[in-house]
C-alpha cells in the first residue's frame, strides 16, 4: 500500500468532497479501530463515518437467547456460548432471570468458549452429559462452525444456530430506499471468507462506491479515500483497499464448507424483523446435530416484548445506522457497559460499547435530518 | 500468528510470546509451512497473510485491549 496515514489524510482533504456524504461500515472490528484511532475527528467535518449492522450478538433472536437460557436452566446439560453473548439480557421482568450469567450463577452449567473447538474438547471430556452451544455470528464465525461439524463431532454435542450474513442487511437497507448512507466501507474478515465480490451489488444496483478496508488506520483511511474520490469523480466500483489478506473469491475451501454444513434461509435480527436470506440453518444431513430437535421446545410467544430490543434501548436503530450510540436516550444514564440495558452496550462488537470505551461519555440530541 | 509446527488439521501458532493451538480444517486448499503467517478467527486460520499485516492486526489488538483495561 505505501502511503502512510499522514498521506491519505492529506488526499483525502484535497478533494473537493460534497458538504455531507456519509460513508457506513458493517463491521465491529472497523468501528472499533475507527473510534480507537480517532479518525472521525481526523476527517473533514462533512465526512460522517456511521456504524451499521455490523454486530452479531446484538442481532441475535431474542428468542434465541431466551430459548439458549431455558435449555440451560431447566434440562440437563451444559451450555456454551460466546463470552459475549452470557450477559446480553432477555425481555424479562427485572426479578426473574434475563440472561445466561444469571442462570449460571443460580446454579445452571453455563459456559463462556472462545472456539468451536473448545465446544468439541468439553463435549469429550463430559461424554455422558448432553452439550449445546448456541452457536451465534457472522459468515467467519460461521465458517468456523462449519469446519467443526464437518470435522465430525462428539454424538453429545449439539448446536443452537443463529447465524447470520452480513451483505442481506445492507442489500435490506439499500432496497428500503433510505439507506442513511452514501457509501459502503466492506468488511475485511468477512470479505477475507467469502470474497470482496459479494459486495459488487451495491455498486451494481444501488450505484454507490464500496471499498474493502482492513483493521488499521491506514487500510480504513484508504479505503475512505477511495469511496470518496469514486463518489467525486463520478465512477463507482468495488475497490479492495485489503489485498494482503482479501483474496479473488476468499477462502474457496471455507466457503465449500459453509455450502456443505449450511442452507441459507431467512431470519430474524432483533429488533430489525425478517430478513431474506440472511440466516445459516442447519443441512438436513446434519439435522442430528440441531439442539431444536434434541430437545423440547422453551419458546414462549406469550412474553411481553418477545423478539424486540430491551425497553427504552434503541439498539435497533443503532444497528441499522439511523442514530449514533449515544444518540440513544439511555447512552450512558443508565447504559453502561457495566449495567448494560442493550446488547449493543454487552458485546465487543457492539457500537455502544465501543464508544463508551473508545471515551465518549456524552449523550447527544439527535440532530434534525 | 506465526506456525511453528503442524500435525494434520492443527498447528501450533505464536505471536508475541502467546502459544496457541489453531485448526487449519479451513485452509485446505492452501499449501502451509512452519513459518507462515495466518489470520485466526476463533481457533481457526481463515486466511494466510503476510509477516507486516499478522504484525499490524497484532498492534491493533493490543490498543483494543488496553482501552479495555483502562
Ligand atoms: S446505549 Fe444501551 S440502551 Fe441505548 S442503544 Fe446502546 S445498548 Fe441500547
Amino acid at each position: 500500500m505505501g502511503a502512510d496515514a499522514a498521506t491519505w489524510l492529506a488526499r483525502i482533504r484535497a478533494l473537493d468532497l460534497p458538504p455531507r456524504i456519509r460513508i457506513m461500515n458493517v463491521c465491529g472490528g472497523h468501528e472499533r479501530a475507527i473510534t480507537l484511532a480517532g479518525l472521525r475527528a481526523a476527517l473533514p467535518p462533512g465526512v460522517e463515518l456511521i456504524p451499521g449492522p455490523g454486530c452479531p450478538v446484538c442481532v441475535c433472536p431474542e428468542e434465541d437467547v431466551y430459548e439458549a437460557i431455558q435449555l440451560a436452566r431447566h434440562e440437563d446439560l451444559v451450555l456454551l456460548a460466546f463470552g459475549d453473548m452470557l450477559r446480553v439480557p432477555v425481555n424479562l421482568p427485572r426479578r426473574e432471570i434475563r440472561t445466561l450469567e444469571q442462570a449460571r450463577a443460580a446454579g445452571a452449567d453455563v459456559r463462556p468458549i472462545a472456539s468451536p473447538r473448545e465446544a468439541v474438547r468439553i463435549a469429550r471430556a463430559e461424554p455422558r452429559r448432553q452439550v449445546v452451544f448456541f452457536a451465534a455470528g457472522f459468515e467467519t464465525t460461521m465458517a468456523p462452525v462449519a469446519a467443526m461439524l464437518l470435522e465430525g463431532i462428539p454424538d453429545n454435542l449439539s448446536l443452537l444456530l443463529s447465524g447470520r450474513l452480513t451483505w442481506p442487511a445492507v442489500a435490506m437497507l439499500l432496497d428500503s430506499g433510505r439507506p442513511g448512507f452514501d457509501a459502503l466501507v466492506a468488511p475485511g474478515h468477512v470479505s477475507a471468507v467469502m470474497g470482496a465480490e459479494e459486495w459488487g451489488f451495491v455498486v451494481e444496483r444501488h450505484g454507490l462506491p464500496v471499498a474493502v478496508a482492513g483493521f488499521t488506520p491506514v487500510s480504513l483511511l484508504a479505503a475512505f479515500y477511495s469511496v470518496l474520490r469514486q463518489w467525486v469523480e463520478g465512477r463507482r466500483f468495488l475497490d479492495n483497499c485489503y489485498r494482503e489478506v482479501v483474496h479473488p473469491g476468499g477462502n474457496a475451501a471455507a466457503r465449500r464448507q459453509l455450502r456443505t454444513a449450511f442452507e441459507v434461509t431467512d431470519a430474524n435480527w432483533r429488533g430489525v424483523g425478517r430478513i431474506q436470506a440472511s440466516g445459516f440453518a442447519l443441512r438436513p444431513a446434519l439435522a442430528a446435530a440441531d439442539a431444536r430437535r434434541r430437545f423440547p421446545s422453551h419458546a414462549d410467544t406469550s412474553r411481553k416484548r418477545v423478539g424486540q430490543m430491551p425497553q427504552g434501548c434503541d439498539c435497533a436503530r443503532v444497528v441499522l445506522g439511523q442514530i449514533y450510540p449515544n444518540e440513544c436516550r439511555i447512552y450512558g444514564r443508565p447504559c453502561t457497559p457495566r449495567t448494560p440495558v442493550g446488547p449493543c452496550m454487552v458485546s465487543d462488537e457492539g457500537a455502544c460499547r465501543i464508544w463508551w470505551s473508545g471515551g465518549v461519555r456524552e449523550r447527544r440530541e439527535r440532530a434534525a435530518g | 500468528m506465526r506456525i511453528q509446527s503442524i500435525d494434520g488439521f492443527v498447528a501450533r501458532c505464536e505471536a508475541r510470546g502467546v502459544e496457541r493451538e489453531v485448526s487449519l480444517f479451513l485452509m485446505q486448499d492452501e499449501t502451509l509451512a512452519p513459518g507462515d503467517f495466518v489470520m485466526v478467527h476463533v481457533g481457526y486460520a481463515i486466511q494466510k497473510v503476510t509477516p507486516e499485516e499478522a504484525r499490524s492486526s497484532w498492534e491493533l489488538f493490543d490498543l483494543a485491549l488496553a482501552a479495555e483495561n483502562d
